[in-house]
């Protein structure tokens, strides 16, 4: 158990997560889901994101599951953004079960929750496929394309630009804290409790110069931005075709899209038979 | 120059992108950093809200607001591929509301008790709003909430005690304390990076008053879109109860939803190309 924590702790640097994040967001362009049109994927989503919500049968969420989990394998999805969706999952439903549990219930309480989790899942499995596999440039775009505003959209390609720069930032400032600073000791208990106050105390101080300097770094962004006529740019319907010029839906989509429809209908027609048996 | 203390377009536009970039760097860490808990209290470092209070107070907090809201969602929920849908309104509306209350209702932030009390109502309505609306969610979501033994119970209680864990604790520590260190540290000297003038009570916002009625209805009009968006977005036991009638089975329902979207579908390609010839 001690070695299972340090190992945790060991891979829970700044590096890590910054690299995690980074590979998630652009190491995997040569997926077959990355490859698809950000619009069918955009499509696809709202079916495998709404429909489960509505569904009971646990075979046919079951079927769902299945496929949802494979088009997350085949978006190749970093090994710490599925860490957090089992965590995500769990937290939300196995712990409702364990205090329900605490209240009175019983194994009976566990279908309904069962049911719950498979609805949770299938629909944050089918998010990370298409909101982790894509490119965000491409993702934007689809946005852009269904119409949501031109400021959603350059968040987005805005945020995964500046992420890595902020983070190393956080991180310099963080490590001059460190050098400078004298952390009290960390021995005994009420020692260690000191010892988190000081390192939370110290992450919130060190937003102090981020702030300033990112202060300095949006309003350079953002005066490039003018310069280049880009609240113009937003309203101006030429451009925006311009931008989306290079979105066209090809033969891999279509073959993306009827798989899926056959899985779904496969699916529908086994529950269907596993009724009437019943 | 600029008498009134006016605050131009593109310096709101500046205003987003710090808020946005800053909390969502914050989000994504706590995201990734797992809340540890001691018996059933939950110590979670959930909560970086005190950067856009911070910067709800020191600039325009619609802005900062709307940023802040903005940033979680990008950095955490999609770049992490966290993204929940139409149920993530609900976070962004109610961060939005909370962070540009407590913006609006301080007007001199070199004034720390006054910084203190806006800071932490700010994040109890985040807090209480995100609250009711996962009661409702689970009573929604799951079939029989009455019937199960020992649910009904259970999710008021661990709600509850979430809510009143997250605004004393978090609130407190995270929120209040380290806006009152970076409020008044920071006023007059982070302003003229962005080339305005640090804010007093002669600072011209969109509104007037510091909480007049409209931006209350605003706010209770934003809160019911969340809830509903929620609900929508989880329960839908709701829409399929009134037309029960003919949807019989589920089979029957999927059959009409596959048919919505390829109906949708066909839609919205129909209206893309329309738009398309009538540009050219």
């Amino acid at each position: 158990m001690h070695k299972l924590t340090e190992n945790i702790l060991d891979k829970l640097t700044i590096d890590y997560l910054r690299n995690q994040v980074l590979k998630n967001a652009y190491g995997n362009d040569d997926t077959v889901i990355a490859k698809l049109d950000p619009r069918v994927l955009l499509i696809w989503y709202l079916f495998f994101g709404l429909v489960p919500w509505f569904l009971n049968d646990v075979a046919l969420l079951l079927g769902l599951f299945l496929f949802v989990v494979m088009t997350t394998r085949a978006a190749r999805i970093a090994p710490l953004v599925l860490f957090l969706f089992c965590v995500g999952v769990f937290s939300q439903t196995g712990y409702l079960f364990i205090v329900a549990l605490f209240f009175g219930g019983n194994a009976e309480t566990i279908a309904p929750l069962l049911v719950m989790t498979l609805k949770v899942a299938v629909v944050s499995l089918a998010s990370i496929t298409v909101f982790s596999g894509l490119d965000p440039d491409r993702l934007a775009n689809g946005m852009l394309w269904f119409g949501c505003p031109g400021q959603l959209s350059f968040s987005i390609s805005f945020a995964y630009r500046i992420l890595p720069v902020l983070m190393e930032e956080f991180q310099n400032i963080l490590l001059s804290f460190r050098l400078r600073g004298n952390p009290p000791q960390k021995k005994t208990f009420i020692g260690k409790i000191r010892y988190l106050g000081y390192q939370i105390k110290m992450i919130i101080q060190s937003f102090y110069p981020l702030m300033l300097n990112t202060a300095k770094r949006s309003r350079t962004t953002v005066e490039a931005l003018e310069l280049r006529g880009y609240r113009y740019s937003l309203q101006n319907p030429e451009v925006k075709r311009m931008k989306l010029a290079m979105l066209r839906v090809t033969r891999q989509d279509m073959i993306f899209v009827v798989i899926s429809i056959i899985w779904v209908a496969v699916c529908v027609a086994i529950s269907a038979a596993l009724q009437d048996m019943l | 120059m600029n008498p009134d203390n006016k605050i131009t377009q593109s310096q709101k536009m500046m205003v987003f992108v710090l808020s946005m970039s800053l909390y969502g760097l914050a989000t994504l860490f706590t995201e990734l950093i797992p809340s540890f808990q001691v018996g059933i209290v939950e110590f979670s470092v959930e909560y970086f809200l005190f950067i856009p209070l911070t910067l709800a107070m020191l600039f325009d907090p619609l802005s900062a607001a709307i940023g802040a809201a903005a940033g979680e969602l990008v950095f955490s929920e999609i770049m992490l591929g966290q993204f929940g849908g139409l149920g993530e309104l609900e976070k962004f509306i109610t961060v939005t509301i909370g962070v540009y209350i407590a913006g609006r209702l301080v007007k001199d932030p070199r004034r720390r008790g006054v910084v203190a009390a806006a800071s932490i109502i700010g994040v109890a309505v985040q807090q209480l709003m995100g609250c009711v609306v996962d009661i409702l969610k689970v009573q929604f979501a799951v079939e029989d909430f009455e019937a199960v033994a020992g649910l009904p119970q259970s999710v008021f209680f661990t709600e509850g005690f979430a809510c009143l864990n997250d605004i004393l604790f978090s609130g407190i520590l995270f929120c209040m304390l380290p806006t009152m260190y970076l409020v008044p540290k920071l006023y007059g000297k982070i302003e003229p990076l962005l080339g305005m003038k640090p804010r007093d009570e002669k600072t011209v916002f969109s509104g007037e008053n510091s909480l007049s009625p409209k931006i209350i209805i605003m706010s209770i009009i934003g809160f019911a879109a969340a809830i509903v968006a929620e609900l929508l977005a989880s329960g839908g036991y709701e829409l399929i109860d009134w037309e029960a009638a003919w949807a019989g089975s589920t089979t029957n329902i999927i059959i009409a939803i596959i048919i919505a979207a390829v109906v949708a579908l066909v839609a919205i390609g129909v209206i893309r190309n329309r738009a398309a010839q009538a540009e050219r």
